[in-house]
């Protein structure tokens, strides 16, 4: 039991970190329907952001946080405009922009694995190196600022489709795209809006994991599956589904890794167990779209 | 009669150009053309009947281990490691296909994504089975029927593999179920309401072309004569996708095209980018995509009939 409960903060930390990757998918499928594979990239970014503002240049863990997050909403704005709204716009088949933005993900990485060498770079913790108790739940400062954020920006989040108007809008256009624009909703506003909320959402996961694993241009793709499989096990209608589904895919991970007699390599083949059972199983998700 | 003598043509052309090769050019040559295999089974995945997936390379992977260690840590014979190779392929295309397909969406992308991920981390962690991260060496391929087969002999067996590979498609494409594959790309409700099975003609397409990859990766095991993970990892899947997006999707000699092309471009761009052609790749698939959404082929149309 011990055991377990040392486990349970480390696990609710990295399944913060898949539902925030989950959101970030979801925010674009809600509205446009493209399930966008550079999720993992520009968490990638996002972390070597934080090592070039963070590590290199020095600056406080607050401005370099901020400064990274609205150069990820514009990443987002700007990937909208290149390789989607023009595809959009002439109304190529839904397939055009997510193979278009998987010449995206390939130049994202490439662009980073030019400019920065190849081994594996540091980014520092929000608060240091340090343990927090509460009784007999204990772990490291960063992953309790993980749990901390997450929750923080869910919140946010489903009050913005709960309670304004622009979360509405969202909303209906995500119910149905046609009758939305005919009700005077700017569809390529709400799509611009998405892909930078996106951005924003898989670059604060990227940057709050990258203290653990380090800055790597190969780590957006490991990200990338996860995210996924949160979104799937959750289900694509709702935006708690992101966070519950990520914290399942987490424990059931970091459990795999502690108690099955198998290498830890191969826990990165739970994702791919889930993904498979979920859509056999519960195609869904376990929370379904409110009607 | 005829039949034959159309498929022949290009098999003793294809494999005359080997023996005036020299033995680097062989190399190369031999790579190209396995390439050429793996797009033309990938055009017929992604181009004919729709589905994006990441796991053709994996299957290639598949392939090449699995004959190489039925064979020589399992010392079967030959003919019984290709046959074990193939349904080894197939069953694992099936447990992948069949929950992934069951949905509208791009389900089968993640799910292959995740599998190719798998694929490579199995390797590396598989011990004394797949030689771990320095993977198997130091083997060849055995003789048969009391002959060596080497040297350009082997890449007239390559070139044998693609005309193959293309004979098949090429068959499967004009018969009633290469039409259900494009009636499911195009439309899947309309595909459903005249009688296709949707589900089942994925799974299948799917299946099929990871066999036809898995057998590729049989031949490459005997190319350079040692597997290891790095060959297999993903940034070869995406490659075999960019080549059949850039070279036409849905048209055989677009898979061609693009396959060649894309293989043979890194050689041409390596004193100019170095190691970053991919960044050129990554660059040639989205201008395709957003300025002409039929690839290289779709240009060559254009040139030759302006309308």
């Amino acid at each position: 039991m011990q055991d377990f409960l040392e486990l349970a903060v480390g696990a609710a930390a990295s399944g913060c970190v898949y539902g925030l990757l989950a959101l970030a998918y979801l925010l674009m499928i809600r509205p446009t329907g493209i399930i966008n594979f550079a999720v993992g990239e520009w968490a990638m970014v996002a972390a070597f952001g934080g090592f070039l503002l963070l590590s290199k240049l020095e600056w406080p863990y607050p401005l370099g946080m901020a400064a990274v997050l609205g150069f990820m909403l514009l990443v987002g704005w700007a990937t909208e405009r290149i390789a989607v709204r023009p595809l959009v716009a002439r109304g190529a088949p839904l397939i055009a922009p997510i193979l278009a933005l998987l010449g995206m993900l390939v130049i994202f990485r490439e662009i980073v694995s030019i400019s920065f060498p190849p081994d594996p770079h540091p980014v520092p913790y929000a608060f240091g190196i340090g343990r927090l108790d509460f009784g007999l739940l204990g772990g490291s400062y960063q992953s309790f600022f993980i749990i901390g954020v997450t929750l923080l920006v869910f919140a946010a989040t489903w009050l913005f489709f709960e309670r304004t108007l622009a979360g509405r809008m969202f909303e209906a256009v995500a119910l149905h795209r046609r009758a939305a624009a005919l009700m005077g909703i700017n569809l390529f506003r709400v799509t611009a809006l998405s892909f930078a909320g996106g951005a924003g959402a898989a670059g604060l996961a990227g940057l709050l994991v990258s203290p653990n694993i380090s800055a790597h241009y190969q780590m957006g793709v490991p990200l990338a599956i996860q995210g996924f499989t949160a979104l799937v096990i959750g289900g694509v209608g709702r935006v708690e589904g992101a966070l519950l589904g990520g914290l399942l895919l987490a424990f059931a991970e970091q459990l795999t890794v502690r108690y099955a007699p198998i290498p830890s390599g191969f826990a990165q083949g739970v994702p791919l167990l889930f993904l498979m059972v979920f859509l056999l199983v519960r195609p869904t998700g376990l929370l379904k779209a409110r009607a | 009669m005829s039949v034959i003598a159309r498929w022949l043509g290009p098999v003793l052309l294809l494999s005359g150009a080997a023996f005036l090769l020299s033995d680097y050019h062989n190399d190369v040559y031999r790579k190209m053309l396995l390439w050429v295999a793996l797009a033309l089974g990938y055009n017929f995945l992604f181009g004919i009947c729709g589905q994006v997936a990441f796991s053709h390379f994996a299957f290639y992977g598949i392939g090449a281990y699995s004959v190489v260690i039925l064979l020589f840590q399992f010392h079967l014979p030959l003919p019984l490691a290709i046959v074990l190779g193939v349904v080894i392929c197939v069953l694992v295309a099936l447990a992948v296909a069949i929950p992934s397909t069951r949905l509208e969406g791009f389900y089968l992308a993640l799910a292959t994504l995740a599998l190719a991920q798998l694929f490579v981390v199995v390797l590396n962690e598989g011990g004394a089975l797949t030689g771990g991260t320095s993977g198997i060496a130091n083997y060849r391929l055995p003789d048969i029927f009391g002959v060596r087969i080497r040297g350009p002999w082997f890449t007239a067996v390559i070139v044998l593999l693609v005309v193959g590979t293309y004979a098949v498609l090429w068959r499967l494409d004009r018969s009633w179920f290469g039409r259900a594959c494009r009636a499911v790309r195009d439309n899947p409700e309309a595909a459903a309401a005249m009688g296709v099975n949707v589900a089942r003609t994925k799974v299948i397409a799917f299946t099929l072309t990871s066999a036809l990859a898995g057998i590729a990766g049989m031949v490459y095991a005997f190319v350079d004569n040692t597997v290891n993970p790095p060959i297999f990892g993903i940034d070869n899947a995406f490659l075999l996708l960019f080549m059949v997006i850039v070279g036409g999707a849905g048209r055989h000699a677009g898979a061609v095209i693009g396959a060649v092309l894309l293989f043979l471009l890194p050689f041409w761009l390596s004193p100019v980018v170095g190691h970053h052609h991919v960044l050129v790749f990554g660059v040639l698939v989205l201008a395709a995509i957003l300025l002409q959404p039929r690839g290289l082929i779709g240009l060559f149309d254009f040139a030759k009939k302006p309308s």
